[in-house]
């Protein structure tokens, strides 16, 4: 039984062996010129602009999330059809028709939600709902770049 | 009877109808603009939950869904008592002037949502689809303790409590694995079976696992020490969300606990008493566990001036009782526990739905809210306090009374006499902070700056009904412990 984990410690070890193996080959072929500039914090070719910790929009993640619903969708649905065929032929194709219109049916409910709630808009009116005194630095919060805030 | 997927949807009345709603009301909620009505939908569901499960009293015990969660009078128990824990959220949540016009389609989607999972919490005989229901009740509870968006306070709880859980359940995961590789199975009974025979497995390596597996169910009951999120979340959640987790999210948590340790770790022996598997003596850690959780819960209370925050306390160290009869492996303690479990309900809600009524009189939950209360147009919340008060620090006609009595003597008859001495010396200690909030509200004398207290029928009704219900099982408590007899029934397959 504790042999089993043999197998855990020889992946590790061939995993960090191509590590350095990768990593010495490649130092031995490139070129090597340091410079100073190459140590500078990369950002896509700009130049480094403020501090990191700063406001951005939230809705970056809600795009990312909707996107992740609708992968999952697809995802769920390319198994069912490539056994539809075999379902069908055992006499259960409405069955599993059924079972994929019911998830489906779910999912479109969230597009609906989402889509009312004006969520699918990039340029959407926010209303904000934090009370000036409830937060000091609201007055004086940076520009966040990017995003665009319209009041009601 | 082992049921596969679509057989099992026959018996998941009161999940269906806690599924649909929960969709029903999200897209209701795009339709409509009197939002009241989503409320009183979510409030319909829950009592509709509630009925499906009483009417799953009579069905045949068994698993369903490919052998992941079981159908037994341990899970209807549960069931029953979680949908009567959302229905009181639901309707506390009708009641408080915190929630008004803060997005109701969503807020009772979730709420539903949550009691959706505690369910399959109570019925996993799984590990995964228990971690999976655990999951789930987390990630929903973390939004709903958020809720208000203008709150900081709130905002500081729900990622404090993300962090925690996110932590906590990391690890209960990681010993979940370890299990697994134990034991070869995810399935509680066959964990059971596998691990019943000594070999090297059952070693310190099972240890540390359960020892994993602990820190996230502790996390749910707040037991010490991974009780840290609990004082904070419950100040910061909205009222409603606080008594439901104090309530719903606490037993879901205590039922899935049971499930585990009393099936996947321990085997039934004659006349209703219980063994561990061999070399496991998980108890002893759960009796540190236990006189730990109520000694803190109750000094920590001692000082708090902010009722919610005392109730938390007040929650840890109830937590703390709750697990005596855990940990004395027999029927008589875990018949204990459904009891007090129940009877915490009563008087726990109770006490915050007073709560709630003072927060919406006065805008403010500290002691001072309560000053005089009884003099000043609140005798009768007042009234119902003073009984959940005495109730739940365990003075005798009351039901937390009679739950405590069934504690102690399950713990008295297994002669652990260090744990029922510290618990009595504990049940001491609270009785000051609980009469505390009586002697301010009837010794003190309001001020001229006080408000009247003007009660609401709403809350006034549902305070007036938990009190009743005290009073009620404190005198004439033999159907409740019936009902907990008769759930003490585990299907192992």
């Amino acid at each position: 039984m504790q042999f089993e984990y043999a197998n855990v410690l020889v992946f590790l070890g061939l995993g960090l062996f191509l590590c350095a193996f990768m990593m010495g080959l490649g130092s031995l072929v490139r070129p090597h010129n340091p410079e100073r500039k190459k140590l500078t914090t990369y950002e896509c070719g700009e130049e480094v602009q403020g501090d990191s910790w700063i406001n951005f929009n939230i809705r970056f993640y809600l795009v990312a999330l909707i996107f992740l619903i609708f992968d999952i969708e697809v995802a769920f649905i390319y198994p069912v059809v490539a056994v539809f065929k075999q379902w069908v032929a055992d006499g259960n194709g409405l069955f599993a028709l059924t079972e994929i219109f019911i998830f489906i049916s779910i999912l479109v409910a969230g597009l609906v939600y989402v889509w009312t709630k004006g969520d699918l808009q990039w340029i959407m009116k926010v209303v904000v709902p934090v009370k000036p005194a409830d937060d000091p630095k609201q007055s004086q919060s940076p520009k966040v770049g990017g995003t665009i805030y319209v009041a009601d | 009877m082992n049921l596969s997927s679509v057989e099992s949807l026959a018996y998941s009345l009161p999940e269906l109808i806690l599924v649909f709603a929960t969709v029903g009301i999200l897209m209701l909620d795009l339709l409509i603009t009197r939002k009241r009505i989503l409320g009183e939908l979510a409030l319909c569901a829950c009592g509709g939950a509630a009925l499906a499960s009483a009417l799953l009293a009579g069905a045949e015990q068994g698993y369903l869904f490919n052998q992941m969660v079981a159908l037994d009078g341990f899970a209807i128990f549960f069931k029953l008592f979680l949908s009567l824990s959302a229905f009181a959220a639901v309707y506390m949540s009708l009641g408080s002037r915190e929630l008004d016009n803060e997005h109701p389609g969503e807020y009772y989607t979730l709420l539903l949502a949550a009691a959706t999972g505690t369910f399959y919490m109570a019925s996993a005989t799984n590990l995964l689809m228990a971690y999976l229901a655990l999951e789930f009740v987390s990630l929903t509870s973390y939004v709903l303790t958020g809720f208000i968006r203008a709150s900081r306070r709130g905002s500081e709880a729900a990622l404090k409590y993300l962090i925690y859980g996110g932590v906590a359940s990391g690890a209960m995961v990681y010993g979940m694995s370890l299990i697994f590789g134990l034991a070869g199975s995810l399935d509680y009974a066959t964990i059971g079976e596998r691990l019943l025979v000594p070999s090297e497995a059952n070693g310190p390596i099972l240890f540390i696992a359960v020892l994993l597996v602990l820190a996230g169910f502790g996390y749910k009951i707040s037991m010490v020490p991974f009780h840290m999120w609990s004082p904070d979340v419950y100040q910061g959640a909205p009222l409603p969300v606080t008594a439901y987790l104090s309530v719903g999210s606490k037993a879901a948590g205590f039922a899935m606990m049971i499930r585990f340790f009393y099936v996947a770790l321990s085997h039934a022996g004659a006349g209703g008493v219980w063994a561990t598997i061999e070399g496991l003596e998980w108890p002893n850690l759960i009796v540190l566990g236990s006189i730990i959780t109520m000694t803190l819960g109750n000094l920590a209370a001692l000082r708090q001036d902010n009722v919610k925050r005392l109730l938390a306390y007040s929650s840890i160290a109830h937590a703390g009782y709750i697990l005596m009869g855990f940990v004395v492996l027999s029927d008589a303690g875990l018949r204990a526990m459904l009891f007090y479990i129940a009877t915490y309900y009563l008087m726990n809600l109770g006490a915050f739905t007073v709560l709630m009524m003072v927060l919406n009189n006065s805008d403010r939950e500290d002691m001072e809210a309560f000053r005089g209360l009884a003099w000043r147009g609140g005798a009768l919340p007042a009234a119902a306090m003073a009984v959940f008060m005495f109730s739940l620090a365990g003075v005798p006609p009351f039901a937390g009374f009679i739950g405590k009595f069934y504690l102690f003597a399950a713990v008295i008859d297994k002669e652990m006499w260090m744990l029922a001495i510290v618990a009595a010396l504990n049940s001491v200690v609270s009785l000051y902070y609980y009469a505390r909030i009586v002697r301010t509200m009837y010794l003190d004398q309001p001020l001229k700056s006080d408000p009247v207290m003007t009660t609401d029928w709403h809350s006034g009704a549902f305070a007036g009904v938990l009190a009743v219900g005290t009073i009620v099982f404190g005198v004439y408590w033999r159907p409740l412990i019936d009902l907990a007899d008769k759930s003490l029934v585990f299907f192992r397959g």
